[in-house]
């Protein structure tokens, strides 16, 4: 068991969810609010992880944080080291890979939300920000939680975007994904089922104790 | 296969249709009859990813001078094994080293009968190392000393684990005595396809990659090679199998013999693999 690519795969998976959730909570919010003609095409943008397959994403982002576009230099240029091959490329990386996944369950909370509630803070005066900090974002909890969950799994398995991107760099980019990609290449079958037991046990073990922490009370689902 | 049409209970099943149906389901069927009978089973080919480049039009000669039409799908030597393995329905295997061939024959799912020795794979070419830099990098062009050199920041080679040309670049960095110095500076790509996005993406300063992607149209107008000197790594002999299962065994055979032929040896010499013969 490589508990240096476990560690990494935990840190690297824990830095995406919170800055997704960062990015995602003011993002769905916007989408639930906003009256704007632009929403339609920001919610197509923000699915589109979805439909690329992750190999593709991940070689598109090694040409577009490469050293021969502006983007590319420009992060060069602040971090003093380009983005691909490093874990600071695999977190930029991993947002966008699992965008989608925060973003998704959060639209879907905030939309269920009774209408009733967000007009009534709208007419006594609330601004949109006031309306999904006070109303939405605590009405749609157990969303957060979703999106929380599902980044940060979707970051743990993630495969195709860390293999173009990442180079295999021991202590940086070598996730557990790839050490059991490649145990299994390698024909090490009993390292590989070893490496998927651990993910798998405490994969269940997180999983359950966070949705059983999360029992609604008195019966109606928040 | 036949597809009667006068079958009777066909037959008067397709008159009870109405006159434009009844036409549409002729055109159907005759061009069913037309493709079942043009269409024998291709024969599948497993073949590594170095051979991407060279294979295919050494494919349609071999289609056009014995009729048989092979398909080759391209992978990893090492996954295409594990796909064989595990059933996978291809007769022939090309892979780009002799040790997954050999797994396969030692595990009894290929053999190489054709030659004398039917218990190793058949030789059918080299492969070559190069050196390949983009020509619009700061450093100095391909030579050992670039390899040599500090200002080599990050040097793409593939996995050594599995990756014949992988295996190939960690013998020579061994052999010139730098790999532990270059070692923290060395990015893994999964083959040898990937090895060369990562150089002319800009992403890496130059990588270890086979002399067959780096002469690819593409790769030769971006950048250029230094061919690393022979002496300094194992030969990457490159082995071919007929899947023993394979329902095409006389098929499989006239294409390993068509590889082994003189011109497809020239054609070989130009793509970039040294020829056996």
């Amino acid at each position: 068991m490589d508990w240096q690519a476990f560690a990494l795969t935990l840190r690297l998976a824990a830095t995406t969810t919170v800055i997704l959730l960062a990015v995602a909570v003011p993002l769905a919010g916007w989408l639930v609010l906003s009256r704007s003609r632009w929403r339609g095409v920001v919610e197509a943008v923000a699915a589109l992880p979805l439909v690329l397959p992750p190999t593709v994403l991940g070689f598109f982002l090694l040409v577009l944080l490469g050293p021969r576009t502006l983007v590319g230099r420009g992060i060069a240029a602040i971090l003093g080291h380009p983005l691909a091959f490093s874990f600071s490329g695999l977190v930029v990386g991993s947002v966008i890979y699992s965008l989608p996944f925060a973003v998704q369950p959060l639209v879907a909370g905030f939309t269920s939300v009774e209408t009733a509630y967000v007009d009534a803070a709208r007419l006594l005066g609330a601004s949109s920000m006031r309306v999904l900090v006070s109303l939405l974002v605590p009405l749609a909890r157990r969303s957060l939680l979703v999106a929380a969950v599902l980044s940060f799994l979707h970051t743990v398995g993630e495969f195709g975007v860390v293999l173009m991107l990442g180079g295999d760099i021991p202590g940086a980019t070598r996730t557990l994904s790839i050490v059991l990609y490649n145990q299994v290449e390698n024909f090490d079958y009993v390292a590989a089922a070893q490496t998927s037991a651990v993910l798998f046990a405490l994969s269940v073990l997180a999983l359950t104790l966070v949705y059983a922490s999360w029992r609604p009370r008195g019966g109606r689902r928040a | 296969m036949v597809y009667s049409l006068n079958d009777p209970a066909r037959s008067s099943s397709v008159t009870r249709l109405r006159a434009p149906w009844r036409k549409l389901v002729l055109i159907i069927g005759l061009a069913g009859v037309g493709v079942a009978s043009s269409a024998q089973t291709p024969l599948h080919v497993a073949a590594a990813a170095d051979l991407e480049p060279v294979l295919p039009p050494i494919l349609e000669q071999f289609e056009k001078a014995t009729g048989i039409h092979a398909e080759a799908t391209f992978q990893a030597s090492a996954a295409l094994a594990t796909q064989i393995q595990n059933g996978a329905p291809f007769d022939v295997f090309l892979s780009a080293d002799l040790g997954y061939p050999k797994r396969l024959i030692d595990a009894g799912l290929a053999d190489a009968a054709s030659s004398a020795d039917s218990t190793s794979p058949i030789v059918y070419a080299r492969g070559t190392l190069v050196l390949w830099a983009r020509k619009d990098s700061p450093l100095s062009a391909p030579s050992l000393e670039l390899l040599r050199s500090p200002e080599l920041k990050r040097l793409a080679i593939a996995n050594p684990d599995r990756a014949p040309y992988g295996r190939a670049a960690v013998a020579a960095l061994t052999s010139l005595k730098i790999y532990d110095s270059l070692k923290a500076r060395l990015v893994t790509a999964e083959n040898i396809a990937q090895t060369a996005q990562f150089v002319d993406s800009g992403n890496a300063d130059a990588g270890l990659i086979s002399l067959t992607s780096a002469l690819t149209p593409r790769l030769s107008a971006t950048g250029s090679y230094f061919v690393i000197p022979r002496e300094l790594y194992p030969a990457i002999e490159q082995g071919a199998v007929i899947v023993s299962k394979t329902s095409q065994r006389s098929a499989a055979h006239k294409l390993l013999d068509f590889l082994l032929s003189a011109p497809v040896q020239a054609q070989l010499a130009k793509s970039g693999l040294t020829p056996v013969k």
